[in-house]
């Protein structure tokens, strides 16, 4: 039984997740969940987004972990090799999660990492196609990335394989356009089971506020709702709402539509859309520019 | 363009109880050795071999 356990969380974490993304993802795109808002230049940037991490910049940094850290710590390799599963596990989940949360949080509190973080957040859908969707900054200094590198090299490795497993469904999970969610706010007996599940882990209610394009309708939560795996760090330090509705619009209200070029690689290309956060000489923040005020028509 | 002087606290209070968070696993598993009387790291090949040098 456990090699069984053992041997699909080996393959979620190989091709196993890509294969569960692209499944959803045609699923979504056939109910039309992505209505008219994938066109060309967000499809492009999307696809970018989910091959370049996979096959460049993860293998990358596994390959220089595997070189640089037997050099920065001698003698350490699976010194903590004797730890228990679960608590090796508990260890991970919370070094692991805690950390992108407050890799995350920073990207939305401190104006110059903003638009590092832009990409994600400029997708006016969710789904599987923007899950993935990140500027390659952000993805090379995924900080938690190179915490479980370490981690699996002073022994820990095995919890490491059901971590990012579980953490992997949970996340995607959260981003799909799919509200499986639903039936726990819904269905009565289910309900106990749904008021835990959304203070522990991110749901597509709590993760799709994050993501609205606007705090107006009570249901946005675009300048909070961080949680990643675990919602609970946002309970903790009070930056969470629980609605159990999700929000009318996605994205960002300042969006110009950016190439997705510059999505992708800025400050290396910036955007010549005028006024764009990633223009040459652009806001750091779009949002916090005034707009500039209707012209009303007197007769 | 800065960071508000109330979001620049509330980050320096979470910081400080995220060093907690980040402790509390390793601590409960040291108490829990600590209740249970358990050593693991002392059965472990690998502890042992580094022990002996």
């Amino acid at each position: 039984m456990v090699h069984y356990i053992e041997l699909i969380f080996t393959n979620l974490n190989g091709w196993g997740l890509p294969v569960i993304m692209l499944i959803i993802g045609i699923i979504e795109f056939s109910f039309g969940l992505y209505e008219n808002h994938w066109t060309n230049n967000e499809r492009i940037l999307d696809i970018v987004c989910f091959v370049v991490p996979r096959i460049v910049v993860r293998p990358l940094i596994a390959y220089l972990g595997v070189l640089l850290l037997p050099t920065l710590l001698p003698n350490a390799k699976n010194i903590f090799a004797w730890v228990p599963f679960w608590w090796g596990f508990a260890i991970i989940a919370v070094g692991d999660d805690l950390t992108q949360y407050w890799y995350h949080r920073l990207h939305h509190q401190l104006p110059w990492l903003w638009r590092f973080h832009r990409t994600h957040h400029s997708a006016p859908y969710m789904g599987m196609a923007m899950a993935s969707r990140q500027n390659i900054i952000y993805t090379i200094f995924f900080s938690q990335i190179y915490l479980t590198t370490t981690l699996v090299y002073l022994g820990l490795g095995y919890p490491v394989l059901f971590v990012t497993g579980i953490k992997a469904l949970i996340t995607t999970g959260a981003h799909s356009s799919i509200k499986w969610d639903k039936p726990f706010y819904t269905i009565r007996w289910l309900q106990p089971i749904g008021w835990v599940m959304e203070r522990l882990i991110s749901t597509p209610a709590t993760h799709h506020a994050h993501h609205a394009d606007s705090s107006d309708d009570g249901v946005g939560n675009y300048k909070g709702n961080f949680g990643n795996m675990f919602f609970i760090w946002d309970i903790i330090f009070g930056t969470g709402i629980i609605t159990r509705q999700y929000p009318s619009g996605y994205g960002i209200k300042h969006y110009k539509q950016e190439e997705w070029y510059a999505q992708f690689l800025w400050p290396l290309f910036k955007s010549r859309r005028k006024g764009s956060e990633l223009s040459a000489g652009g806001p750091m923040v779009g949002d916090s520019v005034p707009a500039v005020p209707a012209v009303v028509a007197e007769a | 363009m800065k960071t508000d002087k109330i979001t620049q606290q509330r980050i320096i209070r979470d910081a400080l109880i995220s060093i907690v968070l980040y402790a509390l696993p390793v601590l409960l598993m040291l108490l829990s050795f600590r209740i249970s009387g358990e050593r693991p790291w002392k059965q472990h090949p690998q502890a042992t071999v580094k022990a002996s040098r």
